[in-house]
């Protein structure tokens, strides 16, 4: 007996697990996120790499934060293919011997404060439809692959490794059996990483490489220290030895380098030091001389680290850098492109030379690709790679809404949810500049607020798109503002017209930021020493606010009640005020007792809908090398944390999400991946939905009107995922059926209020439009792997309107109603399609059922369609009128068919013996008589689809589409056509009796 | 016409595949033991799902017939097969009948609502490239003789079922990828790449509804293209061919 209750008790954990691991991603795969781009201002690019063999019209891209992107028509159109995986691209390589072998090594390695870090090297032997990941997992940052042009199976790759702390995983590693195995081949110490690597294509066994120190902490960044250098191998690696003959006193910081494949031995060196400067070499690196270069040639050598010699003229040099120079001499003189072609982003980091077309380049920039046709003179920009970094994005209230969000190095900026034709490039307006941020509709509809780097903030009037700054300034007595680069300019939850902004204090505006009013002490630790920012950047000054520390960072008012306010710093403070600011709490002991650790950044906060008490907040630490995933909620005011955990996390977390509706349903952004529970914390899944499964997601927002979730990544723009209430409503109860039909909402009666919009304009990226109509929306708990399914309308006297195939996946199932009856059918007799075969009138409002089937059952749910009352040109009397119209229409519709099918019948009839038909005269009169007025009814000789040939049947089935899609009164002389028509089909209907009986 | 080529090889390509998979409705799961499958077992499962290699090897023709509905509209399609062959197929809408033959050296194609008068023939490039279709036996069961290779590459969701994913290549590069039902082995999605005329394009077909026929091989029902499901209606195996349904008419 003991046995068979262990045996039941089994049983009834496995169906508890089971139960608890049925919701995931799948679940609700059918719901696919939309992308809105933008491609307008695209993203920072890492690497471009072209096929040789292809005439260079295989390209890929990699991103800082989009993953990797191919083309195979040299940049008309882009796809992305590394979805499935980590979105910060370092480097890629092509073996050319073989192209359907590419390698990625992932962790961008142009190590700005706001880079991405990678998970290692990834190899793909099908041209990227299928990926390996191939070790190196710690190095997080790549900078360079090199695969030998001779033996493929040996590949080198430069990785600098992590940014934010000390590690043994740094330097030059090898692999001689195509990435199997890795040796680390050099390496100096654990704060010097490898930074650049050259191979000389006529020897693989010389290689070159570039040593760099270098760190950053939360407050601060250093370029350079002695383990810096430039070395040379001429044995494959096994031994190294450092070139320093004409190059300036170390110590080093980052060493930019490229030689000729076409000579050698010609190189180029950009070395940072006290003395940063361009080195040429004409005996491969033995001995450099020094050359005087711009500005834009050694500027901010950590950021710009590439240069590139063409491949097949030694003298033509390419420096993309702040902006694009190349050199004509070998680098003795560098020209500046021209702006001919239009502004050409800043900031450059990738360039790919076609070898075939050496006139052919591809750049990358902080921006987007651009490629040029003359050598780099002139530039054209790549407008379909939706690759975006947004930190924040924000949404209004109007309809279609809009969607707001800031851009790193790309501004800020606007664009409609929905537009007609779908979202284009041309509907996005930018309303703020430099690395836009926090971008923040006002209440009123009229208004944007947006903040760009180190506080920099304005308030835009959306009327006349004039911007003015509104930024707090420091009052007497008062110490300098401290501004974080992402500052935070913040509306209010619960009563939107508080605007708040954040230094070290906390500024709060009633009147839209004409006056200002401090309501907070200090909430940072203000820690001196952590505000040492002018100090910042190493051998070369870089201090662009990007190190400002000891600054708020996250401001969240409680959707119920405006006086408590919550506040989160870059240097571990939470604290709250209960009071609208006149006295505030710290409670980040309280958090770091959970274990959260202490100094980590309040990256965001949410206080609960539904319990003032309740909140949500996520930290994250990765900035002393902590890439765990943060995520707390506390119940009671923030006395006591509960860590809200997942073996289903990856990468350090952004943001936290509740849902309004749903208090369980909670999504969480990290920096690698979206994901959502259900059962409030306890059990977490990776939003996939079309969205890149490790995106970088920085914001997350739910509209309250239209239910969609809203994704800010940095890396792949704007995601939409569109009415996410079939989410939000999948409860227990659901899941424990079979099948489950949820309600449909009502549906109002329309073609849509977008209309057409017109073909996209070519060479973009467009987003479509979310669907205008409701969808039957059910649940199956297994996929349908055999038996039927199928949905009918049925109208108030349960007659079948329409029979709709149904979708059989597992989980949610999405099947749109055309809100239409069955077309009528076409009879034989035309070379055309006849399109009143593929339409019917729009049904009235009224009660309607849907019944789904499958297999041999039936689920039944009411539907209520509704008059489109927002539509003036549409009374409820034009609608009827237009109905019956087109019901009128499509009887004539019918009755010509029968007309066709008994004149084909009969013509069948005469033919069916030939002998008798050819005798017979009377049998040939009838036939011509009867071909005459088929004829006469439907157009049956032309043969061109573009040769208008009009007869009855056209003519009704035109008049009667115009009625289908009619959605304002008729005129009168439409009116008056239908008794024109039918007039004509009862005079051939007339003859075609007469014959009839005459044949009896 | 190029468009209507391809449309047309889309239709017949999906055709051809629809023979591909099959599993009884009542057969048992399959994953029974620990452990992830073996290539080889998977495509032992997968040829034991759909009916078995000796059923299999029984079949000479096929006649499919089947509809699809667009915004409620119908469009009747007929498929001819005969193995190594010759097959057709037939697509009538609205009064109008169009086709596509394809034989082991020749194809035309006939479509009067595109407003062709007469059969038009593929060129030499376009019948090479589809003369895989010829072959109505499973790829799972002749893809060493033909000289393809297979390789699992891992798994992927596909209508909330985790797959199993299979990539099958031919000398000349072509691929296709098929997702397999872990359960039953059946396959519920393939994507072909198709490269052609420097475009590359995937052509994805899923399936469902399998049906054991009493020729003891299991066929799918329900194929999902990207204009729509076709339902299929009727199979009928090894019932002898006109072979004047192989020479182009105008009818």
């Amino acid at each position: 007996m003991k046995k068979i209750i262990l045996g039941l008790l089994c049983v009834a954990l496995s169906q508890t697990l089971f139960a608890q691991q049925k919701i995931n991603a799948s679940t609700f795969g059918v719901l696919e996120a939309r992308c809105l781009g933008p491609g307008t201002m695209s993203g920072r690019i890492s690497a471009i790499e072209g096929v040789n063999k292809d005439e260079g019209k295989t390209i890929y891209v990699g991103t800082a934060g989009g993953g990797v992107w191919k083309s195979t028509n040299a940049g008309a159109s882009y796809k992305s293919i590394f979805d499935k995986y980590c979105q910060s691209i370092g480097a890629i390589a092509i073996d050319q011997k073989n192209p359907s072998t590419i390698y990625v090594g992932t962790g961008e390695s142009n190590m700005r404060n706001s880079v991405s870090i990678g998970n290692g090297m990834y190899k793909s032997t099908d041209e990227g439809a299928n990926w390996k990941m191939i070790g190196l997992d710690s190095t997080e940052h790549i900078s360079k692959i090199v695969v030998d042009p001779v033996n493929p199976n040996t590949i080198y790759v430069a990785a600098p490794g992590p940014l934010w702390s000390d590690s043994k995983h740094r330097g030059l590693y090898k692999s001689v059996n195509g990435g199997e195995t890795w040796e680390k081949i050099f390496y100096i110490d654990e704060k010097t990483g490898c930074a650049d690597l050259l191979m000389d294509p006529n020897n693989p066994s010389v290689i070159f490489i570039s040593m760099w120190e270098f760190r950053r902490t939360p407050f601060s960044f250093n370029s350079g220290g002695n383990g810096s250098g430039l070395y040379k191998s001429t044995d494959g690696g096994k031994t190294f030895r450092e070139l320093k003959n004409g190059l300036p006193q170390k110590p080093f910081g980052r060493i930019a380098m490229t030689l000729a494949p076409s000579d050698p031995k010609q190189m180029l060196a950009i070395v940072e030091s006290a003395n940063t400067g361009l080195f040429i070499s004409s005996d491969g690196g033995e001995t450099w001389n020094a050359q005087s270069a711009t500005m834009n040639v050694t500027a901010r050598p950590f950021y710009f680290s590439t240069i590139a010699f063409d491949p097949k003229d030694p003298n033509r040099v390419y420096r993309p850098a702040f902006s694009f120079a190349y050199s004509s001499d070998g680098g003795h003189s560098f020209t500046e492109a021209s702006s001919d072609g239009g502004w050409v982003h800043s900031d450059m980091h990738a360039i790919w030379i076609n070898p075939a077309h050496t006139n052919i380049i591809y750049v990358g920039t902080d921006g987007g690709v651009y490629s040029s046709m003359d050598r780099g003179v002139t530039w054209q920009f790549q407008h379909s790679l939706p690759v975006g970094q947004f930190y924040h994005v924000a949404y209004d209230l109007k309809e279609p809404y809009n969607v707001y969000g800031g851009l790193q190095d790309n501004g800020s900026w606007m664009a409609p949810s929905a537009a007609p034709g779908g979202i284009g490039n041309g509907n996005w307006s930018r309303v703020g500049g430099g690395d836009g941020f926090w971008t923040v509709p006002d209440i009123d509809g009229q208004t944007v607020y947006a903040e760009y780097q180190g506080g920099n903030m304005t308030r835009t009037n959306l009327q006349n798109m004039k911007g003015v700054n509104i930024q707090p300034q420091r009052t007497i007595n008062e110490e300098k503002l401290r501004w974080n680069w992402n500052t935070p300019i913040v509306t209010g939850a619960k009563n939107p017209k508080n605007l708040y902004v954040g230094a070290q204090y906390l500024f709060h505006s009633t009147d839209q930021g004409r006056n200002w009013k401090r309501i907070s002490p200090d909430l940072t630790t203000n820690d001196k020493n952590k505000q040492q920012q002018e100090e910042s950047g190493g051998l070369s000054a870089d201090n662009t606010s990007a190190e400002n520390h000891c600054t708020i960072f996250t401001i969240a008012e409680s959707p119920l009640n405006e006086k408590i306010i919550w506040v989160g710093t870059d240097d571990g403070n939470l604290q709250y005020t209960l009071n609208g600011g006149a006295s505030w709490k710290n409670v980040s002991a309280q958090v770091a007792l959970s274990g959260v650790a202490k100094q980590a950044w309040v990256s965001s906060i949410q206080p609960s809908h539904f319990d003032e008490r309740t909140v949500y907040a996520t930290f994250e630490n990765h900035m002393y090398g902590d890439h765990q995933t943060y995520l707390a909620m506390s119940q009671d005011m923030g006395a006591t944390w509960k860590r809200l955990n997942s073996d289903q996390f990856t990468g350090f977390a952004h943001k936290i999400c509740e849902d309004f509706e749903n208090k369980k349903l909670l999504f969480l952004g990290t920096e690698m991946g979206l994901f959502a529970t259900l059962d409030g914390g306890d059990n977490w899944f990776r939003m996939k939905n079309g969205i890149a499964e490790y995106a970088l997601v920085r914001d997350i927002q739910i509209h309250p009107k239209t239910h969609d979730l809203i994704l800010g990544t940095h890396g792949r723009g704007i995601y939409i995922l569109d009415d996410i209430r079939a989410i939000r409503n999948l409860k227990k109860e659901v899941l424990d059926q079979d099948v489950f039909l949820f309600p449909t909402p009502d549906i109002t009666l329309s073609n849509g209020k977008l209309g057409w919009g017109g073909p996209e304009v070519s060479g973009g990226w467009g987003a479509g439009n979310p669907a205008e109509i409701p969808a039957i929306t059910y649940y199956l708990k297994e996929r349908l792997s055999s038996g039927k399914a199928s949905i009918e309308i049925l109208d108030a006297q349960q007659k079948v309107l329409q029979t709709i195939p149904a979708t059989v996946r597992k989980g949610i199932n999405k099947v749109y109603w055309n809100l239409r009856g069955t077309p009528p059918r076409v009879a034989a007799g035309s070379i055309k399609m006849e399109g009143a075969g593929f339409t019917a009138p729009m049904v009235l409002p009224g009660n309607y059922t849907i019944r789904l089937k499958v297999k041999d059952k039936e689920y039944t749910s009411p539907l209520t369609c509704v008059h489109d009352a927002g539509n003036k040109d549409l009374s409820m009397a034009d609608r009827k009128l237009v109905y019956d119209k087109a019901m009128q229409l499509q009887q004539l519709f019918n009755q010509i068919n029968d007309a066709i099918d008994t004149i084909n019948a009969e013509q069948r009839l005469l033919k069916m013996d030939t002998i008798v038909f050819n005798k017979n005269k009377k049998m040939k009169a009838d036939y011509a008589a009867l071909q005459k007025i088929k004829a006469a009814l439907v157009a049956s000789t032309k043969t061109s689809i573009f040769a208008d040939e009009e007869r009855i049947r056209e003519k009704v089935s035109a008049l009667y589409g115009n009625f289908c899609s009619m959605e304002a009164k008729p005129n009168s002389m439409q009116l008056e056509a239908i008794e024109v028509l039918n007039k004509e089909f009862i005079e051939q209907q007339e003859k075609l009796n007469q014959i009839l009986e005459e044949r009896k | 016409m190029q468009k209507t080529l391809s449309m047309m090889l889309i239709l017949f390509l999906s055709a051809w595949t629809s023979t591909l998979s099959a599993q009884s409705p009542d057969m048992q799961p399959l994953t029974t033991r620990l452990g992830e499958p073996t290539l080889e077992e998977i495509v032992t499962r997968h040829i034991d799902a759909i009916g078995g290699k000796a059923n299999w090897s029984k079949i000479k023709t096929i006649k499919t017939e089947g509809t699809m509905k667009a915004q409620g509209a119908e469009i009747k399609i007929t498929i001819y097969q005969k193995d190594k062959v010759a097959m057709r197929q037939d697509i009538a809408v609205m009064g109008m009948n169009g086709w596509f033959i394809l034989t082991k050296t020749e194809g035309w194609n006939f479509m009067p609502f595109q407003g062709q008068t007469k059969p038009e023939p593929m060129t030499a490039d376009d019948v090479k490239q589809a003369q895989d279709g010829l072959n109505i036996q499973d790829d799972f069961i002749t893809y060493k003789e033909q000289g393809k290779k297979l390789e699992l590459v891992g798994k992927d969701d596909v209508d909330g079922v985790e797959c199993l994913k299979l990539k099958m290549k031919d000398a000349e590069g072509k691929e296709t990828t098929y997702y397999l039902d872990p359960e039953s082995y059946l396959i519920i999605k393939e994507t072909e790449k198709i490269k052609a005329n420097g475009q590359e394009v995937d052509n994805t077909t899923t399936y469902g509804n399998y049906k054991k026929l009493d020729e003891g091989i299991v066929m799918p029902m329900s194929i999902i293209q990207g204009y729509g499901e076709t339902e299929i209606t009727l199979y009928e195996i090894n019932k002898p061919i006109d072979e004047n349904l192989f020479k182009p008419s105008k009818s």
